[in-house]
């Protein structure tokens, strides 16, 4: 045992098989002892999977290193420390939030790349009417792959990936609230990754990402359950997730730290983090629900048996809905951190961008059922729909106003991080501006489900949360690593991202509105011609990733060693050498003012150097400084 | 910083009055009009399109504007190279949030409110039409002229009279599917259990891309086309739509149940 324990996923998926088969064999032995032997009937996918996976998952986490780091002392023993060190942390168990920060990263990208490449396919069946690549099944497999896979990537990315990295470093902090739970919540995921892909290879399940019954429920694929099981698996991964922020931004925040003085990016977190924690249930609710029509026979979604196939997706989207605000809060937070840092400007109007991130908290719950003017519910909730999903605009448009109000009359430094910002405002301002017509009834009940909302979202979702995913990962990746990327491949990077966005997006408008709908392998060839150019876009997007991988692979590996500070940011987690030592800080920096204080000589974030870092980092002898 | 305001205001002009002027000159987007209330959701889109273009342009000024006049040679220099420390604590962010939640409330009445008004006012019709959907197909039931029953999968084709205000009620026999007319603009879900509603005044027949004929097989817009995602098939579940005139639908109904009573 103890040679398998120095590979803590190998362990893992050992356990974790082990655990699956236990699970499997009982349900099995249940099912003969019930039914009699002669049935022969002691497997059934959705049965076996349903209770066979949670024992297989348990199996997982022990194996990993859940037992040893945490579950022996809930039995009296004595748990291990976290004594790895080098590379080999990031593929076991650790507390560390700056290696659970990378272990996000690095898995939701290698996720994201995967759903990319599963896009490609995709596009290329679209490159013209009738059918090419694929059949209808192996397309509805294809597209509805991609839907949740990019989901889980923008719903978890920023927040796991950046906000475990960089958020302790920004309040001051050693580490997060709950390490050990930080870590369960990361090692929760490959099982997630994993049963998405063994469904595809199943055979894949039909009904997208929102999964909705009936058909979820009378479809004979076995996919859809391990699709059910997974998203359910990541909805604690959420939940956990949004606890721990939540728990740190209250508890751990350094002295002098006031809610007044935090970053932008740690309010984005928590506003985001709030909502997780509030709605996530609501989904994992529906989706077992599903299982339980599935599994027991039960019929909550079944109108023949007394269910309403409405009543999904009135749970469906009281978390969806609130779910693209969890994708996008933290990039609200993102952007306008690095638009203070690199316009060299306080962020425009604070108070009243943290009012328009709470503004949206509020109003993230009460407008879910714009999705569903065309779905039959009753007409008089549409006005009341419409109304309240208008008023989202109002919280947003004061991000806006905290946008360019920061860039007037800065000092724009128009680095890549600095060109993905903007481009965030340029794509995120398409996509709000076309949402108004999908909230408004009359024009959404001709745009709905056509490719004007595939446009839509993309514009929101990838021109604005995947644009400032790539604004983080540039301006992060010298704390990180240490590392310095290439400019210049990164510049690359962001002209062929932008414009290729702009080639796939913006005809994607026009086709559905004039006719296409979404979700479809085949389409009436006159829309030939739209398609064939979106696709030929489509691949000019998807190279620009070839230079953004190799950038940041080879950068990672011998790119120039990056200073503490390369972006002479007056934040705290650049007044620590790159990358952060263990435990940040040796001493818990005092926080004496705001955190962009540019153009006040007078004025300071921490009161004295911290850390190390302090000559060359933060200059003038002032190492928290603020450009004094 | 006067100069700035002028320079910014200048561009901005000039962005909405360009973008107002493409929605109006060039873009084109809309398919055929086959309903009276296609004017109505058309109408909504075009003025959002209005509206929305003088907002964008506000963004896209601030960043042309401010990358031409502000950009930075290089790596910033401590201290020296900062902008001026303007926080915006003073009167503008109130006037912001004032002129967009006064935006946002002119939209959401007009064309919000006021049109969703007019979309629901009429719920009277001349006849009713039942749509079924059964994965995946269509099935078309006339209750109002002598019980003829349509098949997408048979290869029908949903033959509906000119100017006429038809009720479709709408079921689905298994999942969800959606019923859509792009012609027609609104679609309404197929849902187990209920009966949904959509009313529609048919005004197609005509000739709708000016080529002197009316040629509904060269118009895709002309087709029911399954709108919610309905698994393996979705994508075929389309059946064709043909608008005639009054006296033809009838002379249509003659023949369906003539051909009706041969096969029976």
């Amino acid at each position: 045992m103890t040679g398998v324990a120095r590979f803590p996923i190998v362990q893992g998926l050992v356990f974790g098989i082990i655990g699956f088969l236990i699970g499997a064999a009982g349900t099995g032995f249940v099912r003969v002892a019930l039914l009699g032997r002669d049935s022969g009937d002691w497997w059934s996918t959705d049965l076996s999977w349903t209770i066979a996976y949670p024992v297989g998952l348990i199996g997982w986490l022990i194996g990993v290193g859940g037992w040893r780091y945490w579950g022996r002392e809930w039995f009296g023993g004595e748990v291990d420390q976290f004594a790895e060190t080098g590379w080999k942390r990031y593929f076991g168990f650790s507390g560390d939030h700056k290696v659970i920060g990378i272990q996000y990263v690095v898995t939701f990208t290698l996720l994201f790349l995967l759903s990319g490449l599963t896009v490609m396919l995709v596009r290329y069946e679209l490159a013209q009417s009738g059918l090419q690549l694929f059949n209808n099944d192996t397309y509805n497999a294809a597209m509805s792959f991609h839907g949740i896979t990019m989901v889980a990537v923008a719903v978890a990315i920023l927040a796991g990936g950046f906000g475990n990295y960089v958020l302790p470093l920004q309040i001051g902090a050693r580490d997060m609230a709950f390490p050990r739970l930080n870590a369960l919540t990361f090692w929760l995921v490959p099982p997630v990754a994993i049963l998405l892909v063994t469904a595809v290879l199943m055979g894949g399940w039909e009904t997208g990402w929102s999964a909705y019954p009936p058909l979820s429920t009378l479809q004979t694929k076995p996919g859809q359950v391990l699709f059910n099981l997974a998203v359910i698996t990541f909805g604690l991964v959420s939940i956990l997730g949004a606890i721990n922020f939540l728990v740190t931004i209250v508890y751990e925040r350094a002295p002098g730290m006031t809610w007044g003085r935090l970053p932008i990016f740690v309010w984005g977190i928590f506003a985001a983090s709030l909502i997780a924690f509030f709605f996530t249930q609501a989904f994992a609710a529906g989706l077992a629900m599903i299982l339980f029509d599935r599994v027991l026979g039960t019929s909550f979604f079944n109108s023949a048996g007394g269910g309403s196939a409405l009543l999904y997706e009135h749970v469906f989207w009281f978390y969806s809905h609130p779910a693209v605000y969890v994708m996008v809060l933290p990039a609200f937070g993102l952007i306008l951190e690095i638009l203070s840092h690199l316009s060299r400007k306080p962020l425009f109007a604070y108070k009243w961008a943290v009012g328009g991130m709470i503004g949206i908290v509020a109003l993230s719950g009460l407008v879910w059922a714009h999705h569903m003017f065309t779905s039959g519910m009753e007409n008089y909730l549409h006005a009341p729909f419409l109304v309240l999903t208008e008023l989202i605009s109002i919280p947003t448009g004061l991000i806006f106003l905290a946008a360019i109000g920061t860039i007037w009359a800065g000092r724009l430094w128009l680095n890549v991080p600095m060109l993905f910002a903007l481009g965030f405002l340029f794509n995120f301002m398409m996509g709000g501006i076309t949402g108004i017509y999908l909230a408004d009834v009359p024009t959404d009940v001709f745009l709905h489900d056509t490719y004007f909302v595939v446009a839509h979202f993309h514009y929101t979702i990838m021109g604005g949360e995947i644009f400032a995913l790539m604004a983080a990962t540039y301006f992060w990746f010298p704390k990180m690593t240490g590392r310095m990327f290439n400019e210049r491949l990164g510049q690359i990077h962001f002209w062929m991202m932008f414009i290729g966005f702009q080639l796939v997006f913006l005809p994607m408008f026009d086709v559905g509105i004039k006719g296409m709908n979404r979700r479809v392998a085949d389409f009436p060839s006159a829309y030939d011609d739209f398609n064939l150019f979106i696709t030929a876009s489509a691949f000019f997007l998807g190279a620009s990733f070839i230079p953004f991988t190799w950038n940041l692979v080879i950068s990672w590996i011998r790119g120039p060693i990056a200073e503490a500070n390369p972006w002479r940011a007056t934040t705290l987690e650049w007044q620590v050498p790159s990358p952060p030592p263990e435990h940040n800080f040796p001493e818990i920096p005092e926080v004496v003012g705001p955190p962009y204080p540019y153009g006040q000589p007078e004025v300071r974030h921490v009161s004295g150097p911290v850390g190390t870092a302090g000559a060359p980092a933060g200059g003038g002898g002032g190492g928290g400084g603020g450009g004094g | 910083m006067r100069r700035d305001f002028t320079w910014a205001a200048v561009i901005w002009v000039i962005v909405s009055v360009v973008s107002v002027a493409v929605a109006v000159f060039i873009m084109d987007p809309f398919p055929a009009v086959g309903a009276e209330e296609a004017g109505l959701i058309d109408d909504a889109f075009m003025v959002m399109t209005y509206m929305g273009a003088p907002v964008f342009a506000i963004v896209i000024a601030v960043l042309i504007y401010g990358v031409w006049k502000w950009r930075a040679s290089g790596a910033p220099e401590e201290g020296v190279d900062d902008g001026p420390p303007i926080l915006g604590t003073n009167w503008f962010p109130k006037a912001w949030f004032v002129v967009t939640a006064g935006l946002a409330v002119v939209v959401m009445i007009y064309p919000g409110l006021t049109g969703l008004a007019e979309l629901r006012e009429d719920d009277t019709a001349e006849m009713r039409i039942e749509v079924t959907g059964l994965s995946w197909q269509w099935l078309v039931h006339y209750p109002d002229s002598e019980g003829i029953r349509l098949s997408s999968a048979g290869g029908d084709e949903l033959v509906l009279p000119n100017d006429t205000r038809i009720q479709f009620d709408v079921l689905a026999l298994d999942i969800l599917h959606s019923f859509w007319i792009p012609a027609f603009r609104q679609k309404i879900d197929a849902v187990p259990g209920q009966t949904t509603t959509m009313y529609t005044t048919v005004t197609g027949a005509g000739d709708a891309d000016g080529d002197g004929d009316f040629d509904y097989q060269d118009d895709v817009a002309y087709r029911i086309q399954c709108a919610e995602l309905c698994g393996l098939n979705h994508t075929d579940m389309a059946m064709n739509v043909r608008i005639v005139e009054r006296e033809e639908f009838d002379e249509w109904v003659t023949s369906q149940t003539a051909s009706a009573a041969k096969v029976r």
